[in-house]
């Protein structure tokens, strides 16, 4: 047992109320409810969910009135109609089409003062004060035959209210409020087999440069969707992605297992500078990953240190390229040293934590009676250390998912690929948070499964030796 | 007959003795072999940085290199890679957040760690075993929905947002150090305090914080190396305020060798010697986990 441990077993528990620990663990309770459990959660519903999936119509121009029915994010609309209505502030967007209304002041064809709200298609502005906005102006006149000569004044601005009055056309007008407000249309589209009509703001439609057709550009209301899923196994990158990541993973934790094992025991057998080999061992640990890759990518680069000490050796006459397109298996030795390089000290760690708890009389023991070094391996030192093993292999094996800035830094990115970067590409290139986030909810998910197949693992073999 | 037996029994003896002292110092000879070749293979990639980063540009572009590193010895390479757009800032970047993280890490964890180690509650283990989990979490999957929440809070691309991710990130394994650390200070210390006179908080103060006090700066320069090293959050949570990591990846394609082994080395140096300094309670924070 470490110091640590021993002290551990023989502390007393304090006897006093019982909320205190709580209290105590409260703090780090919250922070990962926020920072960890609730970003986990989105993570997920960024990866399955659609926000923009589905917008609902409505009877009338206005947020509040009843649903008509629900047409699909895409689909084709044809535009029956528009009316202006009030929005707020914050609803306009840059998508919107909006309209400005006027509230105006002139004398009708029969001489009498009316005001109203004219919407600004009908009204000239000719006056302006100092800072800009319109104070005075004209009624256009109305071209075409057909249709009322006269520009109707509405008592709100909006063409569903009152009608206030009515002034012909080029009369002035006194110009006072203004308005803006955002067009909604009538639109009619396909939606599960029927046609289905209804009113929906501009900011989410697309409408084409004909006037009277459209597409709807995002919905309102969510919806589960497989797409991000299916965009991410469709993904070029996705299949190299995996195997690779799958590849490195069991290339990499064999060697690191048995090489921290090594260590260990060269630890174990308390040589002279004892300590000295352990702080060489640990030193990869503070290592950063990216920093590895370059360490490695010093090595294996065509100028490098492999290159320069194989022709120093005589074994070869010119530098070879390594990290090329070309030799993908040698990016891939390049990314299993430096893995196994920068990864086992950690094992180590946990391996020599493990053996400093067994007791050293049961490992003397094994070597008075003449074991040999394989037979106590096998018989004594790896049994005991199974729960220690079981912690770095679940905790190395979810690590080796993420590698990612090792593979960078010796690959580019392109010519080998691990699931990680794809995160990373989807995200930062591609700006495509859903199927990144898809891809990170794949990780999570291998991560799980090989967490439960290791638990599994060591399970069944304890109710099998039992 | 019986004299004859006896010598032959102790020259028998004698033979064997000596066989199995021949074997161990032989096994000591092959340990001693394997623990340096492993050194080597440790130490040999951190040589040939350091000896790429401190020589000139020009010995960097060489080849083939030589092994004897630091021929000539210059600072000309470090000089050019702290010169290159955005290190600095990146540099100054990666101190802040590594600093706020280590500074919200400790505050938060510090009393979870006590409470772990010195009292006994419904649930203890379960809490432990669940910030164990978070540790086994991948990070990949916490930046990408971070990112959107913070564009949407405003506070994306800030160098202070990305130490709060940092933070969740450290938290657990600080709570598991801070937590070792206070299990190996007795209780009975604080009790006998108590018995000579001193209140809880006194005795808390007097007498178990001087001793704890370094092993929570261990546990705080864990997080600062964690917060150092840290890549993928940094890359996506960042734009404008990049970190020296973030920076060094989004630019590392289009860089030249001298740049790439400088910024590497540059990262390694202050991790290693602070993991160095602390490398005891490491083994203390594993002994206790694997338990």
């Amino acid at each position: 047992m470490t110091d640590a441990a021993i002290a551990l077993t023989k502390t007393k528990p304090r006897p006093r109320r019982q909320w205190a620990p709580y209290l105590l663990i409260l703090p780090s309770l919250l922070y990962l409810a926020v920072f960890f459990a609730w970003p986990m959660t989105r993570a997920i519903r960024l990866a399955v969910w659609d926000e923009t999936a589905l917008l609902t119509l409505r009877q009338e121009a206005a947020a509040g009135s009843a649903a008509a029915g629900v047409l699909p994010q895409g689909a084709a609309v044809s535009l029956l109609d528009r009316r202006s209505n009030l929005a707020a502030e914050a609803d306009l967007s840059g998508a919107s089409l909006t309209e400005t209304w006027f509230f105006v002041q002139g004398l009708d064809p029969g001489g009498n003062a009316v005001a109203g709200w004219a919407p600004e298609s009908r009204i000239r502005v000719r006056t302006t004060d100092a800072a800009g906005a319109a104070i005075g102006g004209t009624v256009r006149p109305k071209l075409g035959a057909g249709a009322d000569p006269l520009t109707s004044l509405y008592s709100e601005p909006n063409e569903g209210s009152a009608i206030a009055g009515k002034l012909e056309g080029s009369a002035a007008v006194s110009i006072g409020e203004q308005a803006v407000l955002e067009v909604w249309f009538l639109i009619e589209g396909e939606g599960e087999g029927e046609r289905i009509s209804g009113w929906a703001p501009s900011r989410v439609l697309q409408v084409y440069g004909d006037g009277v057709s459209g597409r709807i550009d995002r919905g309102d209301t969510g919806q589960l969707t497989r797409a991000y899923i299916q965009r991410m196994l469709n993904d070029r990158f996705f299949r190299p992605a995996f195997y690779t990541t799958l590849l490195l993973i069991v290339l990499i934790i064999p060697v690191q297992f048995a090489l921290a094992i090594i260590m260990a025991l060269v630890i174990q057998a308390r040589l002279k500078f004892n300590t000295l080999f352990l702080a060489i061992f640990a030193i990869p640990l503070a290592a950063s990953d990216l920093a590895v890759g370059i360490l490695w990518y010093a090595i294996f680069t065509q100028s490098g240190y492999l290159n320069s000490i194989l022709q120093a050796l005589g074994l070869i006459a010119a530098p070879n390229a390594f990290l090329t397109a070309d030799t993908r298996y040698w990016i891939l030795i390049a990314i299993w040293l430096a893995e196994v390089w920068r990864a086992t000290s950690i094992v180590m760690v946990i391996v020599v934590s493990g053996l400093q708890a067994i007791s050293q009389e049961v490992l003397e023991a094994a070597e008075v009676f003449g074991a040999t070094l394989w037979q106590r391996l096998r018989h004594v030192i790896l049994p005991l250390l199974k729960p220690s093993l079981q912690v770095a292999l679940i905790l190395r094996t979810i690590l080796a998912l993420q590698v990612f800035a090792v593979v960078i830094a010796l690959s580019g990115g392109d010519v080998v690929t691990v699931l990680a970067n794809e995160t990373y590409r989807q995200y930062y290139t591609l700006r495509n948070m859903n199927v990144a986030a898809a891809y990170a909810g794949f990780i999570l998910l291998i991560s799980m499964f090989s967490a439960i197949i290791y638990l599994r693992m060591v399970r069944s073999s304890e109710e099998a030796s039992a | 007959m019986t004299a004859l037996n006896s010598t032959q029994v102790s020259a028998e003896m004698a033979r064997l003795r000596a066989r199995a002292r021949r074997r161990m110092l032989l096994s000591r000879v092959f340990t001693y072999l394997v623990g340096i070749l492993i050194a080597i293979w440790v130490l040999a990639p951190l040589w040939f940085i350091a000896s790429m980063a401190l020589t000139t540009p020009e010995t960097v572009r060489s080849y083939p290199k030589s092994v004897l590193p630091f021929i000539p010895f210059s600072f000309e390479t470090m000089r050019f890679f702290l010169q290159s757009r955005g290190i600095v800032p990146g540099v100054i970047n990666s101190v802040l957040v590594a600093v706020i993280t280590l500074i919200l890490s400790t505050l938060i964890a510090a009393p979870a760690g006590y409470a772990t180690s010195r009292y006994i509650f419904r649930g203890r283990d379960a809490f432990r075993l669940s910030i164990l989990a978070v540790r086994a979490f991948p990070v990949v999957i916490l930046s990408i929905p971070l990112a959107v929440t913070f564009i949407n809070l405003g506070i994306f691309d800030q160098v202070y947002s990305l130490a709060l991710m940092h933070t969740a990130l450290t938290l657990p394994t600080t709570v598991l150090v801070i937590g070792s650390v206070f299990a190996s200070i007795p209780y009975e210390l604080e009790e006998a305090a108590q018995v000579f006179g001193c209140t809880p908080a006194q005795a808390f103060r007097r007498v178990v914080l001087p001793l704890v006090l370094p092993g929570i700066a261990a546990a705080a320069i864990f997080t600062f190396v964690m917060s150092w090293n840290e890549v993928f959050a940094a890359t996506v949570l960042t734009v404008q305020n990049r970190t020296l990591p973030a920076q060094v990846l989004v630019s590392l394609q289009q860089s030249p060798e001298p740049y790439k082994f400088a910024g590497g080395f540059f990262m390694l140096l202050p991790s290693v010697i602070f993991i160095f300094v602390i490398r005891k309670y490491l083994f203390n924070m594993w002994g206790q986990i694997t338990k």
